[in-house]
């Protein structure tokens, strides 16, 4: 099935396409969701939620900014991080500390949160697809050092190594050093 | 933010910071490259391509299986966690490394010929035959395993038409079939099959996403590192230690015999030269005993790659390439009573061989020439070799010496049966007048036949040839493509015997 054909079915509000997409894509929300809740009920619960929000801001959907399943991906991530929001809970990703952010950020904090997106994009943009791939699954997919060993084909000695290595670059991107 | 905060976080505060700043919508290359599936899917299904076909020609017969299985080996190690259908194909892959990666050192032995014309070689060519079927039905059962456990409907019909392709391809090598049409077919049919388990891969993206790769304690770079170390050790062992036959050298006794003596004497009499004298076993010298004549042809012969040197001719600076003549061969005849001669052919080289490997001896004999009308053979071909180290003469058998039946594809008449005496030797590294010779014995039927008798030697200039191929080998195949690793060396000992004005050629 071509996803033009699922979005078709979704913007012109046919359920087929609410089951077609649950059958086609439920196991890359489900990947998506399970780094982020351990509970397997709330991994469900989120899996429906991803759905429901798909099926609501489909219109939102714009193919010149990304991929289907960018799309899908971002909006499967935040649905899995509000639930945590929503049940207090913490995220259990290793090395990452476990502050859930505000969901009210005032003016100046969406400011320099916007600074820092761009000085991140920038500097990820200088790395490698390998390296950038590596950084997005810690920090965006908050994949364990386990799973993105296994998946690597690398020991999870290896993995810490190489994301030491890799935050140690973005610090000196990020600090300026490269830009002297 | 300034750039002096980001300095200054600690390594908790950067995380979170990292997290926290990351772009809402990821990149489409990083959600297409974070999946637990499509790497594994490729290398394997890109190693079953490549292990399935092969190419002879640039050694791709040897490198692409090799790749082929690693890239399998990586693809199900890490899908073996998945369901038994996949730790099926990872066992299988793994067996199948051992294989080929045995079948890449054995190849730089010089007994890879022997072990592949051998019984087991076609035991383990059937048992690779049903590997690949066994992993090939546990691949498509593994794929619709997964399909199944996302909820899809399940069909492979890529990986079940690759069954049926590779037993039809089974069925032509076993009918030995050699036409264009069905194989140009079968070509087009193979690359239709991996089209469509491509596609199929990309199809099951989206179940791949349920899959979970199994943890490695090693990981893959090591792996293949490993491997690919493994296998080089393996090659240069082969050549360091089974590139030469294992030969007997041991110290020439001393003869005594008072009878040789004399022999030799008479021998050196007629005209025998005494430095090849001095290298006949005394079984040899006396089975010379009564000669009546003695005929001897010499002959010199360069057999390295010559050198550079510069020349000045009118004027005007030239290279030219000098061939130096480094290998002496002497062929003699001696005459006995009841018109028996007893043949000679003796090879001495006059500075270091530069031993590579192997050495071949190829006889043609009087009476191998002359179809059995001229002459007729008594008794066998026998020889030895000679060699100086260390101010000891030492002396072996030849590693192998006799008659050899043989396929020989001869470039003007085609594929022949033949039979050929050979003597296959191996010369000692830094040995000094490195010699030997062979010799047999002939009676003559009819009056008015020439002696012409043949030895063609085939001397290793090369030290890595991969395949190994032994000098023997190479002058069975009449091979002309090993780019100047072997060189053959023809000499001949022709003479009328019957002419009573018969001078011995200088």
């Amino acid at each position: 099935m071509h996803e033009s054909e699922l979005i078709g079915l979704i913007k012109r509000r046919d359920e087929k396409g609410a089951a077609l997409l649950l059958r086609h894509y439920a196991p890359l929300m489900r990947y998506i969701i399970a780094p982020i809740l351990q509970n397997e009920q709330d991994r469900e619960e989120c899996v429906s939620e991803a759905a429901m929000r798909v099926w609501d801001k489909i219109e939102q959907f714009d193919p010149s900014r990304g991929s289907w399943n960018a799309w899908l991906t971002a909006l499967t991530r935040n649905a899995a991080l509000d639930k945590v929001r929503k049940n207090k809970c913490v995220v259990p990703s290793e090395d990452v500390p476990n502050e859930a952010p505000s969901s009210e950020p005032t003016p100046e904090e969406l400011i320099v949160k916007k600074e820092r997106e761009d000085a991140v994009r920038e500097a990820l943009g200088r790395l490698p697809v390998q390296d950038r791939a590596l950084f997005y699954r810690k920090y965006y997919y908050l994949q364990s050092t386990a799973q993105i060993a296994s998946e690597l084909g690398m020991t999870e000695r290896a993995v810490e190594g190489r994301l030491y290595r890799l935050k140690k670059r973005l610090r000196k991107t990020l600090g300026g050093e490269e830009h002297e | 933010m300034s750039e002096r905060d980001w300095e200054l976080m600690k390594d908790a505060e950067l995380d979170l910071a990292l997290k926290n700043s990351i772009p809402e919508l990821p990149p489409d290359d990083i959600v297409m490259e974070v999946t637990p599936w499509r790497k594994a899917m490729n290398r394997s299904l890109a190693g079953l391509a490549l292990t399935t076909i092969t190419l002879n020609f640039l050694g791709l017969n040897y490198i692409l299986p090799a790749v082929g299985v690693i890239m399998m080996l990586l693809g199900f190690r890490a899908l073996r966690g998945e369901n038994g259908w996949f730790k099926g194909c990872w066992i299988i892959t793994s067996v199948r490394t051992v294989c080929i990666f045995a079948s890449l050192i054995l190849n730089a032995t010089i007994y890879q010929e022997t072990v592949y014309a051998s019984r087991l070689s076609d035991v383990f060519i059937a048992l690779n035959v049903a590997m690949v079927f066994l992993m090939l039905f546990l691949l498509w059962k593994g794929f619709r395993a997964v399909q199944i456990k996302a909820g899809l409907p399940a069909h492979a019909g890529g990986a079940a038409a690759m069954i049926v392709w590779y037993a039809l391809v089974c069925l032509l090598a076993a009918a030995q079939y050699t036409g264009w049409i069905i194989l140009i077919a079968l070509i087009f049919a193979y690359v239709l099959i991996i089209r469509s388990l491509l596609k199929l891969s990309r199809e099951l993206d989206e179940a791949g996403y349920a899959i979970c790769p199994a943890a490695v304690r090693v990981s893959d770079r090591t792996l293949v590192i490993a491997l690919l170390a493994a296998v080089a050790a393996g090659i240069v062992c082969g050549r360091l230690f089974f590139n030469s036959y294992p030969m007997q050298w041991q110290p020439v006794e001393i003869s005594g015999d008072a009878g040789t003596a004399e022999i030799k004497a008479e021998l050196s009499g007629l005209g025998f030269p005494g430095d090849i004298l001095n290298d006949l076993t005394d079984e040899d010298i006396k089975a010379c005993e009564g000669a009546s004549r003695v005929f001897v042809e010499t002959n010199f012969y360069s057999a390295d790659e010559g050198r550079v040197v510069e020349r000045v001719k009118d004027g005007v600076i030239y290279n030219e390439t000098v061939y130096d003549d480094n290998l002496r061969i002497t062929g003699v005849a001696v005459e006995l009573d009841g018109g028996r001669w007893k043949i000679f052919h003796h090879f001495r080289w006059l500075n270091d061989p530069g031993a590579c490997g192997t050495e071949s001896l190829q006889l043609w004999p009087a009476y191998h020439l002359q179809r059995q009308e001229g002459w007729s053979a008594v008794g066998d071909v026998s020889g030895r070799l000679l060699c100086e180290t260390d101010g000891r003469t030492l002396t072996a058998p030849y590693y192998s010496l006799g008659s050899e039946t043989y396929d020989y594809d001869s470039v003007f008449w085609g594929t022949e049966t033949v039979t050929d005496v050979f003597a296959a030797f191996s010369l000692p590294r830094g040995g000094e007048s490195c010699r030997g010779y062979v010799t047999y014995d002939m009676v003559k039927l009819q009056d008015g036949w020439m002696i012409n008798s043949w030895i063609n030697y085939t001397h290793q200039r090369s030290w890595f040839l991969y395949p190994a191929v032994t000098a023997d080998e190479y002058r069975k195949s009449g091979s002309w493509d090993l780019d100047g690793s072997f060189i053959l060396i023809q000499d001949a000992l022709q003479f009328f015997p019957d002419d009573e004005d018969a001078e011995m050629p200088e």
